[in-house]
C-alpha cells in the first residue's frame, strides 16, 4: 500500500528510485516496498533541497524503520535548524526512539547537536537513568554524559552521587567505576591531588573489593588511585593479604589481590615471595594467561627489575 | 556486500572434542558469495549503509582464506567508484553521504585489489582528492578527525584516516604528531583507550588508538606491559575475549584485542589454542558464516574478525593477516 505516493501533501514530489542497475525485487515483502518507498521520497527531497516540515514526518517515518541510517539524521537535523523547529519537541521524540532503539548510537550524536544548539542539560540526568535502567553499560549513554558533564560543567551537580548509586546496584558496572574516574581525577589534575580525596577513594574502592573480591573494576580504580598520588603498592599490601593470605594458597579469594601482592613483594625486594604468587596465579587461579605470569616471573629474575 | 545477518547460527552440536573442530573453508567462501543475492529481504536494504565496508570485509575474509578472486575484481572495483562522492570522501553506497569510515573501506578496497593506480585512472586525481576529503576533516587544534562534516570525533576516525593516508602515500596531508599527542590523553589508568578522553577502555578503541601509534611510528609511548595485561584479561574461561571488564565474550574481539596484542609483541600472552575453540565453535557448518558467540545469527562481520582472529593465532591453511 503506498503511503506517500497517495498523500495530497507529498503529490508535488516525484520520488526518486534506487538506481542499482538490476531490476527492483522489492516488491514480495509488504514492509520492504514502504521503506522503499520512503526511502524514494527522501531522495526526491534532498535533490531538491526541501527544507519543508514534512520532511521531518518522512525522516521520522524512515527512522522508525532504520534508525542506523546516517544519512537521515543528517538531512533532519539540517531541516529543523533551517525552520527553527522547536527543539524541545525534537527530544521529546528522540527520548521515546532512543528507547525503542537501544543500540543505535546516531541518535546521540543527534542528541548532542540538538542539546549543544538548546544550550540547556535540563532534563538529561533524568533520562540517562531511564536509558540506563534498561542497559547500564551503554557505552553511547556513558560517552554522551561525559560530554554533557563537560559542556554544562556539571561536575558539582549529583554525578559522584548518581554513579555510586549505580556502583551499589551493581558492583561490576566498569562503566560507573570509569564515569567515577573521570569526575573525580578527570577535572583538574592539580586540585584533587588532596590528600582527603585520594583517602576518600581509595577506601571507596576497598570497600567495593569487600563486596566481590574477584572483581576487577575496583582493583583496576585502587591501582589507579594509587598511581595517581605516587603512592607504593605497598600501601594497601595488608588489605590485599586479606584475599591472599601469603601463607594458605589454598584460601585466595581475589586472583587480583595476589596479582598486587606480587607487586607489593617485588617493590619490598622479597623475590621468592612474588614468586610464589605469580606461580599460584600461573598454575591455578589465573591459568589462561600462564604465559603472562611467566613474563612476570622473567622480569624478576633480571638484574634491572631487582634494582 | 550485503550485511544481512543469518540464514544460519553458529554453532556446532555439543559433545564434539576440541581436536574433530575445523574450519569450514568452502562453506564461508560460498556463504560471503551468496550475500549479495540476497535482495528480496528487507535486511538486505536496511543494512545499505554500511554496504562499502561490508564489501571490505567480505573480501577481507576471502583473502584470508586464499580466495581473493571468489568475488570478480571488476564488479567490486565499479561498484567502489560508484559511491565516490563529488568531495571526495566516499559513501557506504551510491546516493548516500560521504563517511570518514566508508572512505577508508573504499582506500582499503583499492588497496587490497592493487588498484590504486587504476582508480587515478578512471578518476582525474582521484588519489588526491579521496587524501584531501579525509585530511580536512582533521581538527586543527586538537589533531582529532571528525567523521563527516557534522564533526562527530572518535578514535576510529583518527585511526582510519592515519590507516587510508598512508595506503594511499600522503600522510604529510595531516598533522600526525597532533594526533599522536590525541591519542595519548585517550590513554586510560588501567592500560587502555578509550574513544575520547576520559571514556572508558574497550578493546575497540584500545586497538584503533595502538594501530594509529603504529602507523605513526610512535609504538614507544606505549606501556606495552601495562596495556598487554588488560589486553589479555579480556580472555575468558571459555577462551572466547570480551572487549570490556564485566561484559560477554564475542568473536569479533578476536580481531581486536588479538591484533593489538600482536602489535605490542604481547600476543603470547593468550591461549591462542582455546582462542581458536571459540571461534570454531561459532560457525555454521551448514551454511557458512561465523557469529559473536555460539547459537546466534552469522554475519558478515563476526565472520572475518572470526577467521582473522584465527589467521593471527596461526591456525594452518589461512593467509597471514597484517595486524595494522
Ligand atoms: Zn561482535
Amino acid at each position: 500500500m503506498p503511503k506517500y505516493a497517495e498523500d495530497p501533501a507529498w503529490s508535488d514530489v516525484e520520488p526518486l528510485p534506487q538506481n542499482d542497475g538490476g531490476p527492483n525485487p522489492l516488491a514480495a515483502i509488504a514492509y520492504t516496498e514502504e521503506y522503499s518507498e520512503a526511502m524514494s521520497y527522501l531522495r526526491a527531497v534532498m535533490a531538491s533541497n526541501d527544507m519543508s516540515e514534512r520532511v521531518l514526518d518522512l525522516t521520522e517515518d524512515i527512522i522508525n524503520m532504520n534508525p542506523a541510517h546516517y544519512t537521515v539524521w543528517l538531512y533532519r537535523a539540517k531541516v529543523l535548524f533551517n525552520l527553527n523547529y522547536d527543539l524541545r519537541k525534537e527530544i521529546d521524540w528522540l527520548n521515546d526512539t532512543a528507547l525503542k532503539h537501544q543500540k543505535n548510537y546516531q541518535i546521540w550524536q543527534h542528541r548532542q547537536t540538538i542539546i549543544n544548539r538548546l544550550g540547556s542539560a535540563d532534563g538529561e540526568t533524568a533520562f540517562i537513568a531511564k536509558m540506563f535502567s534498561k542497559d547500564p553499560k551503554n557505552y553511547h549513554v556513558w560517552s554522551y554524559r561525559q560530554w554533557l558533564v563537560r559542556r554544562f560543567e556539571l561536575w558539582d551537580e549529583g554525578e559522584i552521587e548518581a554513579v555510586e548509586g549505580m556502583i551499589k546496584e551493581d558492583v561490576r558496572n566498569n562503566s560507573a567505576w570509569n564515569h567515577r574516574w573521570f569526575l573525580v581525577f578527570g577535572r583538574d589534575s592539580s586540585a584533587h591531588k588532596e590528600q582527603d580525596v585520594i583517602e576518600r577513594e581509595l577506601e571507596y574502592a576497598k570497600k567495593a573489593i569487600v563486596l566481590a573480591p574477584q572483581n576487577q573494576s575496583p582493583w583496576n580504580y585502587l591501582r589507579g588511585v594509587l598511581r595517581y598520588a605516587e603512592l607504593p603498592v605497598s600501601h594497601v599490601r595488608d588489605f590485599a593479604l586479606g584475599f591472599a593470605p601469603a601463607d594458605s594458597p589454598d584460601d585466595v579469594r581475589s586472583s587480583y589481590a595476589l596479582d598486587l601482592l606480587a607487586d607489593v613483594y617485588e617493590e619490598q625486594h622479597q623475590k621468592e615471595e612474588a614468586i610464589k604468587a605469580l606461580d599460584l596465579l600461573a598454575t591455578k587461579y589465573d591459568p589462561i594467561r600462564a604465559r603472562y605470569w611467566e613474563y612476570k616471573k622473567n622480569l624478576l629474575e633480571q638484574p634491572t627489575a631487582a634494582a | 556486500m550485503s550485511l544481512v545477518s543469518g540464514p544460519g547460527r553458529g554453532g556446532i552440536t555439543e559433545g564434539q572434542l576440541p581436536s574433530e573442530l575445523r574450519l569450514y573453508v568452502d562453506k564461508h567462501v560460498t556463504y560471503i558469495q551468496s550475500l549479495d543475492k540476497r535482495k528480496d529481504e528487507l535486511e538486505y536494504w536496511l543494512t545499505e549503509h554500511l554496504r562499502l565496508s561490508g564489501l571490505y570485509w567480505g573480501l577481507t575474509a576471502l583473502h584470508l582464506l586464499g580466495q581473493p578472486d571468489a568475488l570478480p575484481r571488476s564488479e567490486v572495483l565499479d561498484f567502489v567508484i560508484s559511491c565516490l562522492q563529488d568531495d571526495g570522501g566516499f559513501a557506504a553506497a551510491p546516493q548516500h553521504d560521504s563517511h570518514m569510515l566508508y572512505t577508508v573501506s573504499g582506500v582499503q578496497i583499492l588497496a587490497m585489489l592493487d588498484a590504486l593506480d587504476e582508480f587515478d585512472e578512471r578518476v582525474s586525481g582521484g588519489r588526491e582528492k579521496v587524501a584531501r576529503f579525509i585530511a580536512n576533516l582533521q581538527h586543527p587544534k586538537t589533531g582529532t578527525f571528525a567523521g563527516d562534516i557534522w564533526g562527530e570525533t572518535d578514535t576510529r576516525f583518527l585511526y582510519g584516516a592515519l590507516n587510508a593516508l598512508s595506503l594511499l602515500g600522503m600522510t604529510n596531508l595531516v598533522d600526525v604528531d597532533k594526533a599522536v599527542e590525541h591519542v595519548q590523553a585517550c590513554a586510560n589508568s588501567d592500560g587502555g583507550y578509550g574513544t575520547s578522553p576520559g571514556a572508558e577502555s574497550h578493546a575497540g578503541q584500545v586497538f584503533t588508538c595502538v594501530g594509529a601509534l603504529a602507523i605513526a611510528g610512535r609504538l614507544d609511548l606505549v606501556d606495552r606491559d601495562k596495556l598487554g595485561g588488560w589486553l589479555s584479561e579480556r580472555q575468558l574461561s571459555n577462551g572466547g575475549l570480551n572487549g570490556r571488564p564485566e561484559k560477554l565474550e564475542d568473536v569479533c574481539y578476536s580481531w581486536w584485542v588479538v591484533s593489538s596484542l600482536a602489535m605490542i609483541d604481547r600476543l603470547h600472552w593468550i591461549s591462542g589454542s582455546k582462542l581458536q575453540e571459540f571461534i570454531l565453535k561459532c560457525q555454521d557448518p551448514d551454511h557458512g558464516g561465523i557469529s559473536d558467540r555460539p547459537g546466534d545469527m552469522v554475519d558478515v562481520f563476526h565472520t572475518v574478525f572470526g577467521i582473522a582472529g584465527l589467521s593471527l593465532t596461526k591456525y594452518p591453511g589461512l593467509v597471514e593477516v597484517d595486524p595494522i
